[in-house]
């Protein structure tokens, strides 16, 4: 009884988002679906113009586009991992966030894919991936990963789901258009909280919260194998799997807190996520900045100290053409969150959003100095007069597809949050779990 | 009327003036002024088939540089004492060769001397003009064969020179160069000095790789004589190593092959149904949460 | 009267009218024989007398090779195993190599299947012309990692690319180390020359958005020739042939091939990488030519890829 009453509190304190739409929100998707007008047209020109309207060329053969892949699917696993260790530890604090990481999870795992189809060079072959794939390529193992990862997040997702739907389909005062009523009623299988449903699906969303964290840590690792398994300098590296998971959870965590934030300003949800839940996603945070810095140097150490041929040379790029990039992405990347968290003066909601954001920038950085400077370093050297193949300059088709992707992203899930409230309701509602086995 | 008749005149002088301009562009050469010049080259080849194999090549020099003459009919002539025959008559290539096989059965006029000269002529086509080469040979054969003594393998050579009553005489102190058939090309394996009995020997090289049995195929030849100019002898001896003695099988299972190694196959098929086999279990959950609530309005 | 006039003159006007028109044409026509514009791309022409006595010039590119089907280029030529030998010492970047390459297979200016470096290997050493073609490694990253089997190694040890099942995600070019593979960002007027079906041994016509690479010429080899850079080149730098039959040949001279490399200390490029390439080299001892002759009637846009070098750096001090 106590439970449905709050439950009922709830959704009628979430119902408005679902209900209404205010101007600034219909401001903030027509300039979402413009951004992605223009990337649409971007694709329609390299699709008719060919791959030479990009930067890439014969050295550089991934650019931007394999950058983003590996940015978003990064950032994809970290929602995976939090929401699946979330919900086998049974912590508290993760309640509201935990429907913000899986739909980070779904959401740019179906953005990422599309980054590699701008990079295939005949679209109309892909049926071949299926039809014809060779069990011995990487590329087949991260099509087989990536398509059991979305189908499995896929089922977490609608697991987690379930109830709330379940309970939209109840609450009387819902006033939506019909249609979303019924696709409430469709979708919620009939689910009605018995104590046998209750256990099903329990059962589901434990298997499948292990499942997903097993799957992020493979997919993940199976995209970096891409790289590792060639000969080229800089790739040609043991811990590439490991970091790119490390990498991957934090960038997402990054990725997280500025959905947290996001949310907590649009739909007015300050009294669910607290300074509280900021602080331990920054704490999640600061750890793994460590070890995101800890990898990193580890694995430029052994380069520099070898300082073997072709890697020195691609050391001498990255800090002459590269920079600042490199300082940003691997110093003040790791550095501002260890700071912005670690002291307790600079630790506010507000701050620790701002280094969530430079997080992200400068793991989108990280991920381009893996790929494009290894590959302007090549063994047998590049003796070419024409400048655009030799270095790489990403070209505005590059960068509106980009923009647009990210458009999608923040597209899909205000479309996402406006069929269901952003914070698990159901969740919320249960009582704390007390003390109970994990498995 | 009078527009008309003028209009009539008008017309007339424009189409004389059209076709007299056409005719004059027509008449003018848009290349250069000099003439083209052909240049021949012939050589021959007598071969132990009897055969004599003449390979005519036309080039046209031009002020813009040499190319073949494609499509030209080449006529080729052996001439012996007084005696001119035609032999043949052969359409150059793209590249501008035509090769004539010609049996020595049907016939070549001689000399006293038994002196033949060959010539390859093209009378000239268009702005090209004619050309001709001659080459001079007797007729001469060479024989091969093969003994061993010991565990030692020899090639002898013998060379003789065919006189116009058929009559052989042994052909002296000449060099004789062999080789032995491979893919592309000829491998040169060594020279001889012919003795005064016109014979040599050769010892056959170790290691030198035949076919599939082991038989190498072997010419010997006298290369560019003033007298008798190119004549060839062969012959096949299985006392090379067979090919892919010594070649591993090639694999079939590698991370290279179209088939993958198994274990690979075996991970991959473990990994899945692992995976998708809880994936199943979930989905069957939903599938009886559904079923159970399909009595029951929802 | 006006009207029989009419008539007469319209005749009359028709008349001559024709003879102006027939006059045109058969100017036309002797235009026609003198004006040799039909060249095609390729640019080697050949000179060929047609029937009626008229010179004209047919583009080399019309002579045909034969070619197999797709499914028999998946299978080498039997019992062969192929290999090259490139002599460094003889190698002036006369570039005829890269030229006969492209020009046989119908490529654009910008694609080169043989490149050619020049190559530095330490501070001190000396430099020396480098050029590379497909080494058709006996364990070929680029075969493992294509994710559809587009590329592929035959018995005869020649790796192919198939542009027709290939779907341009250009990981083989990555895994190259040797950065061979070249990839048809667009679409090249030079791919519509030649009319022929394609096939893998010929790698022509090239298609937008596939990779191709040197193919050791499997079109030439079944007729019995060598690959167009084998004899394209003045030097003879190049040599070509099987290795079981132990013979390469560059048109004009032909050695066994365990002799070359034992007496010249053949070697292969970048072998610590463990990919097995079929190209050996000649190391660059007694050259035939100083480095700096290379340079010699190269277009700027050539010239200009060394300027990095650190031998075109010396030179400039």
């Amino acid at each position: 009884m106590e439970n449905k009453i709050t439950r009922e509190q709830l959704l009628r304190e979430f119902a408005p988002q679902l209900e209404k739409t205010s101007r600034s929100a219909y401001i903030w998707i027509f300039f979402l679906l413009g951004v992605i007008g223009l990337g649409v047209y971007a694709f329609v020109t390299q699709v008719t113009e060919g791959h030479i309207v990009t930067g890439m060329r014969d050295n550089v053969v991934w650019g931007i586009y394999i950058v983003n892949f590996i940015f978003f699917m990064g950032i994809s696993y970290a929602g995976a991992l939090i929401s699946g260790t979330l919900h086998l530890f049974h912590t508290e604090w993760r309640k509201p966030i935990i429907r913000m990481a899986e739909y980070l999870a779904i959401i740019s795992l179906l953005i990422g894919p599309c980054y590699i189809l701008l990079c295939i060079g005949r679209l109309d072959r892909l049926g071949y991936l299926i039809l014809f794939g060779r069990i011995q390529s990487p590329i087949t193992w991260d099509v087989i990963a990536i398509s059991t990862d979305i189908f499995g997040c896929l089922i977490f997702l609608y697991l987690s789901l379930l109830r709330d739907i379940a309970n939209l389909r109840d609450f009387k005062e819902l006033q939506v258009p019909n249609w979303k009523k019924k696709l409430y009623s469709i979708l919620s299988l009939g689910y009605t909280g018995t104590p046998e449903e209750e256990i099903r699906l329990k059962r589901a969303t434990d298997i499948m919260a292990a499942m997903v964290i097993a799957i992020a840590i493979i997919v993940y690792s199976v995209l970096a194998w891409i790289f590792s398994v060639t000969l080229q300098p800089g790739w040609h590296s043991t811990i590439f799997g490991p970091y790119f998971v490390i990498a991957a959870v934090y960038s997402g965590t990054g990725v997280l807190i500025i959905i947290m934030w996001l949310f907590r300003r649009a739909y007015h949800l300050e009294k669910y996520i607290t300074k509280k839940h900021f602080v331990a996603m920054g704490i999640l945070m600061l750890v793994l900045a460590a070890l995101f810095g800890y990898f990193t140097f580890s694995d430029y150490l052994t380069k520099w100290y070898g300082s073997e041929k072709n890697d020195e040379s691609l050391i001498k790029i990255l800090f002459t053409n590269y920079y600042w990039q490199f300082i940003f992405s691997n110093y003040i990347g790791v550095l501002i969150p260890l700071l912005v968290v670690g002291l307790p003066k600079l630790r506010t909601i507000n701050n620790i959003t701002i280094s969530a954001v430079i997080v992200v920038v400068a793991l989108w950085f990280n991920r381009y100095l893996i790929v494009v400077p290894t590959l302007e370093s090549p063994y047998l050297p590049i003796q070419d007069s024409r400048p655009e193949w030799v270095f790489y300059n990403a070209t505005w088709v590059e960068y509106s597809l980009t923009a647009a992707g990210v458009a999608m992203f923040c597209f899909l899930f205000t479309i996402a949050s406006k069929f269901i409230p952003v914070i698990h309701v159901s969740e919320l509602a249960d009582p704390p779990e007390k003390e109970q086995q994990l498995l | 009327m009078k527009d008309r008749s003028v209009y009539l005149k008008v017309l007339w002088i424009l189409s004389i003036f059209l076709f007299s301009v056409v005719v004059v562009l027509g008449e003018s050469k848009p290349e250069a002024t000099t003439p083209p010049e052909t240049r021949m080259t012939i050589s021959y080849l007598y071969a132990s088939n009897d055969t004599v194999t003449l390979t005519a090549g036309i080039m046209v020099k031009r002020e813009t540089g040499p190319t073949y003459l494609a499509n030209a009919v080449i006529d080729f002539f052996a001439t012996g004492g007084s005696d001119t025959k035609k032999i043949g008559s052969i359409k150059s290539g793209a590249t501008g060769t035509a090769i004539l096989k010609y049996p020595v059965k049907n016939g070549i006029p001689r000399d006293k001397d038994g002196i033949t000269t060959y010539s390859a002529s093209f009378i000239g086509k268009g702005p090209f003009p004619a050309s001709e080469e001659k080459i001079s040979a007797k007729l001469a054969k060479i024989n091969l064969k093969f003994n061993s003594q010991d565990s030692v393998h020899n090639i002898d050579v013998s060379a003789m020179e065919i006189e116009v009553n058929g009559k052989e005489n042994p052909v002296a102190k000449q060099t004789v160069v062999l080789y032995v058939q491979r893919l592309f090309s000829l491998l040169k394996i060594g020279e001889v000095a012919l003795d005064d009995a016109g014979k040599g020997s050769l010892e056959f090289p170790h290691h030198l790789i035949g076919d599939s049995t082991g038989v190498v195929l072997v010419y010997a030849r006298i290369e560019d004589n003033d007298l008798y100019a190119t004549v060839q002898g062969q012959n096949s001896i299985n006392w090379g190593i067979p090919k892919h003695y010594f070649t591993a099988e090639r694999p079939s299972r590698e991370l290279w092959t179209p088939i993958a190694p198994v274990w690979m196959i075996i991970t991959l098929l473990v990994m899945l149904t692992g995976v998708w086999g809880h994936y199943m279990y979930s989905v069957f959950q939903l599938f009886m949460i559904k079923y159970n609530n399909k009595g029951k309005n929802p | 009267m006006e009207e029989k006039n009419n008539k007469s003159s319209r005749r009359q006007f028709l008349k001559k009218g024709l003879a102006a028109g027939a006059g045109v044409v058969a100017g036309g026509g002797l235009i026609a024989a003198y004006v040799d514009k039909s060249s095609a791309e390729t640019g080697e022409k050949v000179k060929v007398l047609t029937t009626t006595g008229e010179v004209m010039e047919v583009d080399r590119g019309h002579i045909k090779l034969p070619r197999v089907s797709n499914e028999e280029s998946h299978k080498g030529i039997p019992g062969r195993k192929f290999v090259m030998v490139i002599d460094l010492s003889k190698c002036k970047n006369a570039r005829k190599c890269v030229e006969a390459c492209q020009k046989g297979h119908n490529l654009p200016k910008s694609q080169e299947f043989m490149k050619v470096y020049l190559m530095q290997d330490s501070e001190k050493a000396a430099p020396y012309w480098f050029p590379k073609p497909c080494f058709h490694c006996d364990n070929p990253l680029c075969v493992s990692v294509c994710p559809v089997g587009a590329t592929y190694k035959r018995s005869d040890g020649i790796v192919l690319i198939d542009n027709e099942r290939c779907i341009g995600c250009k990981f083989c070019m990555t895994g190259c180390p040797y950065s061979t593979r070249v990839f048809a960002w667009k679409h090249y007027k030079e791919f519509e020359i030649d009319k022929e079906p394609y096939s893998p041994e010929a790698s022509s016509p090239g298609k937008e958005g596939t990779v191709s690479k040197c193919d050791f010429c499997p079109d030439l080899i079944r007729v019995g020739k060598v690959p167009y850079c084998v004899s394209a080149c003045p030097m003879g730098v190049i040599y070509f042939g099987d290795i079981d039959e132990d013979t390469v040949t560059n048109g004009t001279e032909t050695f066994q091939f365990s002799e070359l490399i034992r007496d010249r200390a053949g070697y292969r490029h970048l072998e610590v990488l463990g990919t097995r390439p079929c190209v050996y080299y000649l190391p660059p001892v007694e050259r035939q030519f100083p480095v700096e002759s290379g340079f010699n009637g190269l277009e700027d846009n050539v010239k200009n890829r060394f300027n990095n070098t650190q031998f075109v750096k010396n030179l400039k001090k």
